[in-house]
């Protein structure tokens, strides 16, 4: 009687451990699903914005304040893309694009800048806007080298395969602004608001007044290596800039 | 299982193990069982030693409780995606008896769920020292001692963030194998042994003692070691910041740029300003200085310095693979012990100017 009883206890027991054993294996393949779907979101997320805005949403949530910082702006454009854009097929314009974003971004990211945003076919990159970085005006002029050298491999790769050459115009400025996630209830982004972007962007179309394809500013020179070679151009006014704009063209 | 920092891109190696039976039997008596990668950094003994002497939780912690200085290693170990280390912190915890779900369940939400509002504010210190934006560390400080520590505990979680700091670096700039040590917990071995491995982990893992005040010094960043009169750190942190000056391997001025770049980078202006007055006892001129610490070159350095002044920078925030990739340049351009050196020089600077951003109030 009393084993039978012990008997029943045991198989009762046994079934309970069963069932939690089958219950924690649910549990962890639960988890590791709900790991995997984490893991594949913040590479979707590192798809659409930078990996340092990525880790910095991640770290800081949403409501990550702003902060006022010195910033190294680069804008970039294609020079004839309106015509280029005429002259190819939609799948194909599409191609070059990817292309030509894509090694304009590895430039930019292996000196240690940041794409905030494609604009058309330009291109917004900052130095310095995620982390502190003191070296910012040679990196954002090493990574405008980096560009050139890219532009000139890429022309090579499209000419093998019959398509016109890119030409690429890039202007840089340093200065204040205010850095941080700005935007709206239903869409935000990490950005950097102030003069130091439009002057950037100004600054790049007069890459097409002097016919050079990087220029930089006054206040960017002042904080550069002296050993990379400039030329001075001379002062031009641009829209929205009351003084007249001096540049210099970034030869090495 | 994967563990979080699974996807993280590591390279191959960039150092050989060599057997040094003193070293070994060293940490051994320190930790209790062997240390798993000490064998990489035979050939610069202060570094080695450095690697045991630093674990906080060996007699260096008054105040604060063992278990979440092993969570702040941990969270820290993430932030700079230190594979091995990482893989070390969750081996250890594993062996303590946590399981495979709650370490996940850890990893995946360490601020909420399983942490009071005290240990969550001691998480987010330690991960605003690790990131060391200066002036949002003094912040994070001010909510840590509105959470309830008192500043003594306070200095101790910066230490064991910097210590952290310290060996992720030296441990993700030669890329130490982590896999070894990730599959560690589900090894047979292991996991028959765990609870005689456990228990003489615990026999070694001990509160610390106050300690007789360290004589005055004069090698730089002494001040650090002040910073920590009558803790068991500062005899430690004096010992290793001393044998790192005085290590043969590279120069001091070498040493000192290192320092300069790292504590530029990381914004920390008093340990920048500590480099600098030294540096200029040490025959490079006010212009060749200012423009080594600007444009991280001059035709006046020697070729070592060349190549490790502008690579200091990169460690400070980093991916761990296009670091090692770097890195492997470096090697090939320095002699072996040169190269570990650097190693060491540039992770403990990581670890001490962060240290230095939290102490020094930068508000």
């Amino acid at each position: 009687m009393t084993w039978a009883l012990l008997t029943v206890v045991a198989l009762l027991l046994l079934g309970a451990l069963h069932r939690e054993r089958r219950r924690t294996q649910a549990l962890q393949a639960q988890l590791e699903a709900a790991a995997a779907d984490l893991q594949h979101l913040q590479e979707a997320c590192s798809r659409l914005a930078p990996v340092g805005v990525v880790q910095r949403l991640i770290a800081d949530g949403a409501g990550a304040g702003a902060e006022r910082k010195v910033v190294t702006a680069l804008f970039a454009d294609l020079v004839g893309y309106t015509a280029l854009s005429e002259r190819l097929e939609p799948s194909v314009l599409a191609r070059v694009l990817n292309g030509y974003f894509q090694r304009m971004s590895d430039a930019i990211h292996d000196h240690r800048g940041h794409v905030a945003t494609f604009i058309g076919d330009g291109i917004l990159a900052y130095f310095g806007a995620l982390q502190p970085n003191p070296w910012q005006c040679d990196d954002a002029v090493r990574a405008a080298l980096a560009m050139r050298g890219a532009i000139r491999d890429y022309n090579e790769e499209l000419a093998a395969q019959g398509l016109p050459p890119l030409a690429v115009g890039v202007g840089i400025h340093r200065g204040p602004g205010l850095a941080g996630l700005v935007g709206s209830r239903e869409r935000t982004e990490y950005a950097f608001v102030g003069r130091t972007v439009n002057l950037a962007a100004r600054v790049q179309t007069l890459t097409r007044t002097h016919q050079v394809d990087i220029l930089v500013t006054e206040a960017l020179r002042e904080h550069l290596d002296p050993r990379f070679v400039l030329t001075p151009m001379p002062a031009e006014t641009v829209k929205g800039i009351a003084e007249p704009v001096v540049t210099y063209a970034v030869r090495e | 299982m994967a563990n979080a920092l699974h996807h993280v891109a590591w390279e191959r190696c960039l150092l050989e193990p060599r057997h040094d039976a003193n070293l070994e039997a060293y940490a051994r008596r320190k930790m209790g069982v062997p240390h798993p990668a000490i064998r990489y950094f035979v050939d610069c003994p202060w570094l080695a030693r450095a690697l045991v002497d630093l674990h906080a939780e060996y007699g260096l912690l008054i105040r604060l409780d063992l278990h979440l200085g092993d969570l702040i290693s941990l969270v820290v170990s993430q932030e700079n995606s230190c594979r091995y280390c990482y893989a070390a912190v969750r081996t250890l915890l594993r062996i303590q008896g946590m399981s495979e779900a709650r370490v996940q369940r850890m990893e995946q939400d360490l601020t909420r769920e399983d942490l009071g509002p005290k240990a969550a504010a001691a998480i987010a210190f330690a991960r605003t020292q690790s990131r060391s934006v200066p002036t949002v560390a003094a912040r994070e400080k001010k909510q840590l001692l509105g959470a309830g520590f008192d500043v003594d505990t306070m200095k101790e979680i910066a230490f064991v963030v910097a210590s952290t700091d310290f060996m992720n670096r030296a441990s993700t700039i030669p890329a130490i194998p982590s896999r070894r040590v990730e599959q560690a917990p589900d090894r047979l071995r292991v996991r028959l042994l765990r609870p005689l491995i456990a228990r003489v982990l615990e026999a070694h893992r001990s509160r610390g003692r106050p300690a007789p005040p360290v004589g005055p010094a004069a090698y730089p960043y002494a001040g650090l070691v002040a910073a920590y009169a009558g803790s068991p750190i500062a005899p430690v942190l004096a010992q290793t910041i001393e044998a790192m000056w005085t290590s043969p391997l590279l120069t001091r001025r070498c040493k000192l740029l290192m320092f300069a770049v790292i504590a530029r980078g990381i914004g920390c202006s008093a340990c920048a300003a500590e480099a600098d007055t030294t540096l200029r006892g040490e025959s490079l001129t006010e212009r060749t200085l200012t423009q080594v610490l600007t444009h991280l070159d001059a035709p006046e350095l020697d070729p070592v310095e060349r190549v490790l002044v502008p690579f200091a920078r990169e460690t400070i925030w980093y991916e761990p693979a296009p670091l090692q990739r770097r890195a492997r340049g470096v090697r090939e351009q320095l002699s072996g012990p040169q190269f570990l050196e650097a190693v060491g020089v540039l992770a403990l600077a990581n670890g001490l100017c962060r240290l230095g951003a939290v102490l020094a109030d930068h508000a």
